[in-house]
């Protein structure tokens, strides 16, 4: 049984289709990358996932729930998580402070214990803490904790995206291009950061990328999306191979 | 290892419990508690005059109005143009149980801190209610939508009698364990009280910024898509921020019930809207202390210009000077703090306690 299944979607704005009847399985415990020209429609995919947007047509399924008309706070309670592509932080906040906001549906305590702050809330509150200090040390981010994200350098605020989205305890994590605007050696670290979300915390990996090598490295299944249909889909090596995807990214000769 | 908590000068913790103190040393806890205790105190040494005390009661009154301000615009950065009216809110729910009850009648009498909750939970769900177009507005035209709700505020109290057509409304003195508050002690008595509610309520925020329930107002201000995708459901905590807002107005407006023995519409306009709002800018939107420093900078100003017209006033006879410096000083310190501190008063706190910190190092 497919882990998260999308199918036959179409989503369309007005007259433009972004996605049309797009089919994806996403297995669990794997890497799957979702690659395309600029335009392609990845993007809007991620968001049918993670509920910003809606599908006008077809379903999405997670375990056999359906998802397609869930709000992003529904999706992401259960378990599905995402990192965005533009900087979406809470840039006022600390690195710690953005990282226990991810817990927030784990802080469970009663609005009266927060205000008198003891017992519940003060172990919960702590009891969470260990657990984003978890992820800070799994992502490196021991220097910054204490730092404003606003006044972090990209590489590193993308690094905070990653590990905000890793705090959910998702299943499924979506990743969209965390790699952007990277250089070479803070590329090579997220790269392993995903292998390792993938090997040790078991959580399956939804990744949308540009950089192709990447991709083909590092992933174990990969669609292929063109002008918002899927053009191409399976191990790396099939698709590398795959006339219709080669057409796509390189044209006609 | 045990620290000497006196001592301390840096950072020693070992546990995460120990890092959600409120005070991190010793000399920090008694410096605080030797302050509190000063304010506590300082009237039974240096008695004032009726007038002055009074001015000090309205600051104190305008803190717990500007802290319920500073949460939904400050934190959550939802601007709120209708907050004299949420206080208006408190202050009738006190006036209408004068109005269906009698104003000296036991329960307002006797049972005002019951009132005063009561009124809190009043502004509350008003606070709540008028927070509901945020599910779907924002910037600018929330501020509108919060706007109407002055408005609509303003006309029902005006046109319904009974609400007394917004004429004053008058509420009994109140008793405490050693009786009647007469004439002479009023203004000293609620000193106290609102002092009290203001340390209460300061306490609440503190925790309550350390917790889920501070940190999802933050969130929303700051990014609401993410928020979303965080788990939390943006549009309640809105709707929570608002409810909260009206909460702490709410209270404010019954100590001023209270405190004016009376309620008349006046005193919940909208000018005192946009003084709550040049409140909460002139302390510093986003902070807890700013809420302090806000309302006492305004209301000194105030005092100071109604001064300083009077000692004028002997040079220009015939003119009432007043009328025309407080508007006019009023807006040149908004736009004065607009340009240069848009950070507000909390941040100069801020710079000052960082600078007597290291003192005499520079960095």
């Amino acid at each position: 049984m497919a882990h998260l299944k999308v199918s036959d979607v179409t989503l369309s704005f007005g007259g433009l289709k972004a996605l049309s009847n797009v089919d994806m399985n996403i297995e669990p415990g794997l890497i799957t990358s979702i690659i395309g020209p600029n335009g392609a429609g990845k993007t809007s995919m991620l968001n049918c996932i993670s509920g910003f947007y809606h599908p006008t047509e077809g379903e999405v399924y997670y375990k056999d729930k359906k998802l397609t008309h869930a709000s992003p706070h529904e999706v992401s309670n259960m378990g599905i998580s995402r990192a965005f592509q533009n900087l979406e932080l809470f840039s006022g906040l600390t690195v710690l402070d953005n990282l226990l906001l991810a817990r927030h549906q784990n802080l469970t305590y009663s609005f009266l214990h927060a205000v008198f702050f003891y017992g519940k809330a003060s172990r919960i509150e702590s009891e969470n803490r260990a657990y984003v200090e978890d992820v800070i040390d799994f992502m490196e981010l021991e220097p910054y904790r204490k730092s404003m994200v606003g006044n972090l350098s990209y590489g590193v605020q993308k690094k905070v995206e990653v590990a905000r989205a890793l705090t959910l305890a998702p299943d499924i994590l979506l990743l969209d291009e965390p790699m952007a605007g990277m250089n070479q050696e803070e590329k090579e670290d997220i790269v392993r950061f995903v292998m390792d979300i993938q090997k040790e915390r078991n959580i399956t990996v939804v990744l949308v990328e540009h950089d192709l090598g990447v991709v083909m490295d590092i992933s174990d299944r990969i669609y292929v999306l063109d002008f918002g249909e899927v053009i191409g889909s399976g191990t790396p090596d099939e698709v590398a191979q795959n006339p219709k995807v080669i057409e796509a990214y390189i044209g006609e000769d | 290892m045990s620290v000497n908590t006196w001592l301390a000068t840096g950072n020693f913790n070992t546990t995460y419990k120990q890092e959600q103190k409120t005070f991190f040393t010793s000399l920090d806890r008694s410096v605080f508690t030797f302050f509190l205790l000063i304010l506590f105190i300082w009237p039974l040494i240096f008695p004032l005059s009726n007038k002055y005390m009074l001015v000090i009661d309205n600051v104190l009154i305008a803190i717990v109005a500007v802290m319920g301000l500073n949460l939904v615009t400050g934190f959550a950065g939802l601007i709120s143009i209708g907050h004299a009216a949420f206080v208006g809110i408190g202050a009738y729910t006190v006036a209408s149980f004068c109005r269906t009850i009698g104003d000296t009648h036991v329960i307002i009498t006797h049972f005002w801190p019951v009132m005063i909750i009561l009124s809190g939970l009043v502004g509350a769900a008003f606070g709540g209610l008028i927070g509901l177009p945020a599910l779907r507005l924002k910037h600018l035209y929330l501020a509108i939508a919060t706007l109407s709700f002055q408005m609509i505020f303003q006309w029902v109290i005006n046109f319904m009698s009974f609400f007394n057509q917004g004429q004053t409304i008058s509420v009994g003195r109140v008793f405490w364990f050693t009786g009647k508050i007469g004439r002479k002690d009023h203004y000293l008595f609620w000193y106290f009280i609102i002092l009290t509610v203001v340390v209460l309520l300061g306490f609440g925020i503190r925790n309550l910024l350390k917790t889920r329930y501070g940190r999802c107002l933050v969130a929303v201000r700051d990014n609401d898509r993410a928020a979303d995708a965080m788990g939390m459901n943006p549009g309640l905590t809105k709707v929570y921020a608002f409810a909260l807002a009206g909460f702490f107005a709410g209270v404010a407006g019954a100590l001023h019930a209270y405190l004016y023995r009376g309620v008349g519409f006046e005193s919940f306009t909208l000018h005192e809207s946009i003084g709550y709002l040049a409140m909460a800018i002139v302390g510093g939107l986003g902070t807890l202390n700013g809420s302090f420093w806000g309302p006492v900078a305004i209301k000194y100003l105030d005092l100071g210009v109604e001064n300083l017209s009077e000692i004028l006033g002997h040079y220009t006879p015939g003119m009432n000077l007043a009328t025309a410096l407080k508007p006019f000083t009023f807006g040149l310190v908004i736009v004065l703090f607009l340009m240069f501190e848009p950070r507000g008063i909390a941040n100069w706190w801020r710079i000052i306690k960082s600078y007597t910190k290291l003192w005499p190092f520079r960095y």
